[in-house]
C-alpha cells in the first residue's frame, strides 16, 4: 500500500505490520491472562518463573501498543520493548536448558518458547527487522 | 465442554485459518462470506464457552480451574478483535490477521480439550 504523500516513516501498524501487531496482541493478552492466573493462584510454587511471566506479559503489551500507535516516540518504545523481549527469550531460554530447577514451571520463554512453536523466539527478530524496514531514513521513495 | 462441539470448533477454526491465508495469497481483503464465516466460528466458540462455564457452575472441577476459566474467556476475544483490526485497513494482510485469530481459537481449543480433565477423586 502506498500513500499519495511522501511520509517521513512508514507506519509500523500498516501493511505487513498489521500481522505483527496481531501476533503481538495474541501474546500480550495470552501472557497477561496466564500471568494473572499464575500470580493469583499459585505464586508460591515458582515465584521466579511466575514473575517472569508477568514481565513477559508487560513487554508484550508495550510492544503491541507501541507498534500499533506508530508515532516516533512509540517507535522508540517499541524498539526498547522488543530488544528486552529478545534478551528475555534468549536468557530465559538458555537458563531453562541448563538449569531446569530454576524454572520448574513453564513460562512463555522457557526453552525458547518451544510450547508456542518457537514464535516467541522469532517474533522479536521479525519485530526488529520490521522497525528497521519502516524507519524514517530508509523511506526516501516518493 | 462437549468434545464433539470442540471438534466442530477445531474444524471451523482451521477452515477460517486457511481461508484467511488464501485471500492473502490471491491478494484480496476478506470478503463478506469470509467475515460471516468468522462470525459463525465466533458464535460456536462462544456457545462452547457458555456450556463449559455452566458445567463449572454445576460443579465440574478440572485440575487447573483458573487456567481453564482463563482459556474459556480469552478464546472468545480473538475473532472480534481480528474483525476490527482486519477491517480498519483492508488489504491482503487483513486475511492473515483473521487467520492469526482463527489459529489462536484452534490452539486454545486443543489445549481446552486436555485441560478439561476432572480432579482425580
Amino acid at each position: 500500500m502506498s500513500t499519495p504523500h511522501a511520509q517521513p516513516a512508514r507506519r509500523t501498524s500498516s501493511g505487513p505490520g498489521r500481522i505483527l501487531v496481531a501476533v503481538y496482541a495474541v501474546f500480550a493478552l495470552s501472557a497477561s491472562a496466564r500471568a494473572g492466573v499464575q500470580l493469583g493462584t499459585k505464586f508460591s510454587e515458582a515465584p521466579l518463573a511466575y514473575l517472569l511471566s508477568a514481565v513477559a506479559a508487560a513487554i508484550y503489551i508495550v510492544a503491541t501498543i507501541s507498534l500499533a500507535r506508530s508515532t516516533p516516540g512509540a517507535r522508540r518504545l517499541a524498539a526498547v520493548a522488543i530488544l528486552l523481549e529478545l534478551v528475555g527469550v534468549l536468557t530465559v531460554g538458555t537458563l531453562s536448558v541448563f538449569d531446569a530447577a530454576a524454572f520448574p514451571r513453564a513460562t512463555v520463554w522457557s526453552l525458547y518458547g518451544i510450547g508456542y512453536g518457537f514464535v516467541p523466539l522469532v517474533l522479536p527478530v521479525l519485530g526488529l527487522l520490521w522497525l528497521r524496514r519502516t524507519r524514517p531514513a530508509a523511506n526516501v521513495v516518493a | 465442554m462437549i468434545a464433539t462441539l470442540a471438534y466442530v470448533v477445531l474444524v471451523l477454526a482451521l477452515l477460517a485459518t486457511v481461508w484467511g491465508l488464501l485471500t492473502a495469497v490471491i491478494n484480496k481483503p476478506p470478503g463478506a462470506a469470509q467475515l460471516i464465516f468468522a462470525a459463525v466460528v465466533e458464535l460456536v466458540t462462544v456457545l462452547q464457552s457458555i456450556i463449559a462455564i455452566v458445567n463449572l457452575a454445576l460443579g465440574f472441577r478440572p485440575v487447573e480451574l483458573g487456567t481453564t476459566i482463563g482459556y474459556l474467556i480469552v478464546i472468545i476475544v480473538w475473532i472480534p478483535l481480528a474483525w476490527f483490526w482486519a477491517n480498519s485497513e483492508r488489504t491482503r494482510f487483513s486475511g492473515v490477521v483473521m487467520a492469526v485469530a482463527a489459529l489462536s481459537v484452534f490452539g486454545m481449543t486443543l489445549r481446552l480439550l486436555t485441560l478439561w480433565t476432572p480432579v482425580p477423586a
